[in-house]
């Protein structure tokens, strides 16, 4: 009897391994099925999207440097009007390239924790401006650098008392010093990066295939799903929304990104978008066709349609805003009100359903796995 | 009849042979996995760079050392490792292992695995028999020590223990999810599609069913295959390729080797033996005296030993169906969850916003969790209710030192299960922080899940 069963057992698991490659076989001519052992989504973001944004914030951050070399020269209106003018173009061109924050950036900490730290800390600016005495990349010296940085010192509060820091003031030297320094770093750090991309990475972003830890795809998702989700949705929205923090005012206007030039609106839809062209992969292959792929639903629709109205709706939302920001939050709380409650929404949709749909792990910590 | 059987199975003499290789080649693998675990840095990010721990329910007395201590803890997981897989002061070695490893693993439930619960099993089996007494150094220290005879308990424990295991995983797979609509297969395999060889036939549907059916069966045969003679050989090549296979599929880390390593003990002594001699070689004086010697188990054991088996095992065999005192899909409510032998069962995600009310001003505001706990902590609270219980707590506690007194804590948290898509997942009125943890309470402000 007990032989009986044992013979019987495994049979079926013998039987089951049978079934297990041979029924593999017949299914090959599965439409669905990509030939090639290359995932396109990956060779399509990091080829069409990802560096094609950092040869974009590259030559954006060498005009920035080049414009505000200009202005140290001779400071005057026109030469301040257009270092702001390629300030705003990089800062722009930024918010399509803080979605990668692993790799190159990571190593060239091309971050927003480094790069993008608002509100900038104007005391440690001043501060550094009149001893003339500073490391700009040092780790205290983080909120007083990058795109931040120069938001204060180019707009400050209206363009005269700008020009006035650079001409008529007593630390006028070491502002045009300081100034240089912000923009050389920023441009440094962001032609380091894509030196990198351009060299190896490239090929070693489309080969990290799965999505297990350190594959690029978690890699991608984490980082995009951080950068929406802390960045924009807590950072550029919460914080000076009101939304978090016990004891501070209910809002906080002045916590916004770019307080000073208030174009804060204009780069946060441009990160949207930027988000949102990595998930549609431009015109070609993106994570919306491995959402399409995996069949996921939220609520009996697909899940795909609902990511894509809901960037939309969301986009709806930050164009009925105005800028500055700032004075939105505190004359039009019913819009900003919406947009924020919109935003949320696309967290849970980015974070748990695309996530899981692909099955990766948000906060994936190379770990021992189950 | 039974008793006679009973009492061959415990008490018959049997060679040790299989007991002194299962020795050796566990401990090596514990002494991989722990220097691993420091290699990684995980003692760091694990343990010194959280803030706050999760610890379990009735066990927050174990609380993180410092990282001196953590450190030293996992040293001691080294050092006892290799003193197991050498025989060396073995008990000891044994006693220590487990100590430090179970202390670890019960500070933060953040890092709970089956796989390292299978470890601290298998561990403390270990401790209660006489592996070192052949093929060891503590033999060429004290020949004396030497035994080639075993009752057959010491062996067959580790046998009994590992079917509970395989036929646990078994049958948590039976049901609709994992074998009509092969979930959570479906969503992982087609990941691996572009891995050379397998990847092409990973992204078709019938492969996950099929991988569903297969990894089923297997665990609910593998141990009667195992245990026969004549289907062993293919039994363990079967094991081989199931557990390779997850291996290559899934970030699942020590887990298939230490089942690969502990599946070794099914084999006979005869087999074993053969290996031991063809290595011994290495050391030629492990092969002197081979005469028979036999071990008696002490007059306490004889007596006491059956009744603490039968406990231990009756443990054993309720821990992994307490969930149906709960209520509930139990892979939602995860009531019932742990310490049951239920492995890459589900793909769960969710994500939480956590609220805090000042009673004093009614002021409403949202926290941000990465504050307070690490991603990797945050991951594993938003899916699971019991942490997030223990999260609402800590806010609580934390903003009474900020000044707010019995601060309010509500979450609005979304949750998917195998594709379920998200939905509420917690009855985000409740003030989480008034809740309770019990053992076997049902938590109530889990809402239900619906398909």
């Amino acid at each position: 009897m007990k032989h009986k069963t044992t013979a019987l057992l495994s049979a079926l698991a013998a039987a089951a391994i049978i079934i297990l490659f041979s029924c593999s076989k017949n299914n090959s001519d599965n439409p669905n099925q990509p030939a090639s052992a290359v995932d396109s989504a990956l060779v399509n973001i990091g080829t069409n999207i990802i560096l094609v944004s950092y040869q974009d914030l590259a030559a954006k951050t060498t005009a920035m440097d080049a414009a505000v070399t200009a202005f140290v020269q001779t400071p005057d209106a026109s030469k301040l009007a257009s270092a702001q003018a390629a300030f705003k173009a990089a800062y722009l061109s930024w918010q399509t390239c803080s979605e990668y924050e692993f790799g190159p950036a990571a190593d060239q900490s091309l971050a927003t924790n480094t790069i993008n730290v608002f509100p900038t800390d104007t005391a440690i600016i001043k501060n550094n401006i009149s001893s003339g005495n500073y490391t700009i990349d040092g780790i205290g010296n983080l909120k007083a650098q990058g795109f931040p940085a120069l938001d204060f010192l180019l707009f400050s509060t209206d363009n005269n008392s700008a020009l006035s820091r650079f001409t008529t003031d007593a630390a006028a030297t070491n502002a045009k010093k300081y100034l240089s320094a912000v923009a050389v770093s920023l441009k440094a750090k962001a032609a380091a990066t894509l030196a990198a991309w351009t060299g190896t990475y490239i090929s070693t972003f489309k080969n990290a295939t799965g999505v297990n830890a350190g594959s690029s795809l978690s890699l991608l998702v984490n980082a995009l799903v951080y950068d929406y989700d802390v960045v924009l949705k807590t950072y550029k929205l919460g914080i000076p929304f009101g939304k978090f923090g016990a004891t501070a005012v209910p809002q906080v206007p002045a916590k916004v990104e770019a307080y000073y030039s208030g174009i804060s609106l204009q780069l946060m839809i441009q990160q949207v978008k930027a988000l949102q062209n990595i998930y549609l992969g431009a015109t070609g292959y993106g994570l919306d066709d491995k959402i399409i792929a995996s069949k996921a639903q939220k609520n009996g629709v697909p899940l795909n349609d609902v990511i894509v109205a809901q960037f939309n709706t969301l986009l709806v939302k930050l164009n009925a805003l105005s800028d500055p920001l700032a004075a939105a939050i505190v004359s039009n709380n019913t819009g900003v009100g919406d947009a924020y409650t919109e935003a949320g929404k696309l967290v849970v949709l980015l974070k748990v359903d695309l996530s899981s749909a692909l099955g990766i792990k948000i906060s994936f910590q190379d770990d021992d796995g189950d | 009849m039974t008793a006679i059987k009973l009492k061959k199975f415990l008490y018959s003499n049997t060679h040790i042979a299989p007991l002194a290789f299962f020795r050796i080649a566990f401990g090596a693998v514990l002494c991989i996995t722990s220097i691993r675990f420091i290699a990684h840095g995980w003692v760091k990010d694990f343990y010194t760079t959280p803030v706050f721990h999760f610890p379990f329910y009735g066990f927050e007395w174990v609380t993180v050392l410092s990282p001196a201590g953590m450190y030293g803890l996992y040293a001691g997981m080294v050092l006892g490792a290799l003193m197991i897989c050498t025989g060396l002061y073995y008990r000891i070695g044994a006693i220590l292992f487990w100590l430090c490893f179970v202390y670890a693993e019960m500070i933060d439930k953040t890092y709970y695995l089956n796989h390292y619960y299978l470890v601290s099993v298998l561990v403390f089996l270990l401790i209660f028999v006489p592996a070192n007494r052949y093929f060891s150094l503590d033999i060429l220290r004290k020949p004396g020590l030497k035994k080639t005879m075993v009752p057959a308990w010491t062996i067959n424990i580790f046998k009994c223990q590992l079917a509970i295991i395989y036929i646990y995983a078994g049958l948590s797979k039976v049901n609709a999810d994992w074998l009509i609509h092969a979930m959570p297969l479906q969503l992982w395999l087609p990941a691996n599609q572009f891995i050379p060889v397998l990847g092409k036939w990973l992204a078709f549907p019938a492969t996950a069913i099929i991988f569903s059916w297969c990894g089923m069966l297997f665990d609910l045969s593998i141990v009667f295959l195992l245990l026969n003679r004549r289907t062993r050989v293919v039994a363990y090549m079967l094991v081989i390729i199931f557990h390779v296979l997850t291996a290559i599929l899934f970030q699942i880390g020590m887990f298939p080797w230490i089942m690969l390593a502990a599946t070794t003990v099914f084999f006979s002594a005869h087999f074993h033996l053969r290996v031991l001699r063809a290595v011994s070689f290495l050391w030629p004086s492990l092969r002197r005296g081979d005469a028979e010697q036999g071990y008696h188990s002490s007059s306490f054991f004889k007596r006491a030993g059956v009744f603490l088996l039968a406990c231990y095992f009756l443990v054993q065999l309720l821990l992994p169906i307490r969930f149906l005192l709960f209520p509930g899909k139990l892979l939602w409510t995860e009531e019932g969850y742990r310490f049951s032998w239920r492995v890459m069962l589900m793909e769960k995600g969710g994500t939480t916003f956590f609220y805090v009310t000042d009673p004093a001003t009614g002021r409403r505001f949202e926290v941000n969790n990465r504050e307070f706990i690490t991603g990797y902590q945050e991951r594993m609270m938003e899916t699971q209710p019991d942490m997030m219980l223990q999260y609402a707590k800590l806010l609580q506690q934390e903003y009474r030192k900020k000044g707010i007194q019995n601060a309010k804590v509500q979450v609005e948290s979304y949750v998917t299960l195998n594709g379920s898509g998200s939905r509420l997942f917690i009855d985000s009125s409740v003030n989480l922080a008034a809740q309770k943890e019990t053992l076997f309470g049902h938590k109530k402000w889990i809402l239900p899940y619906h398909p």
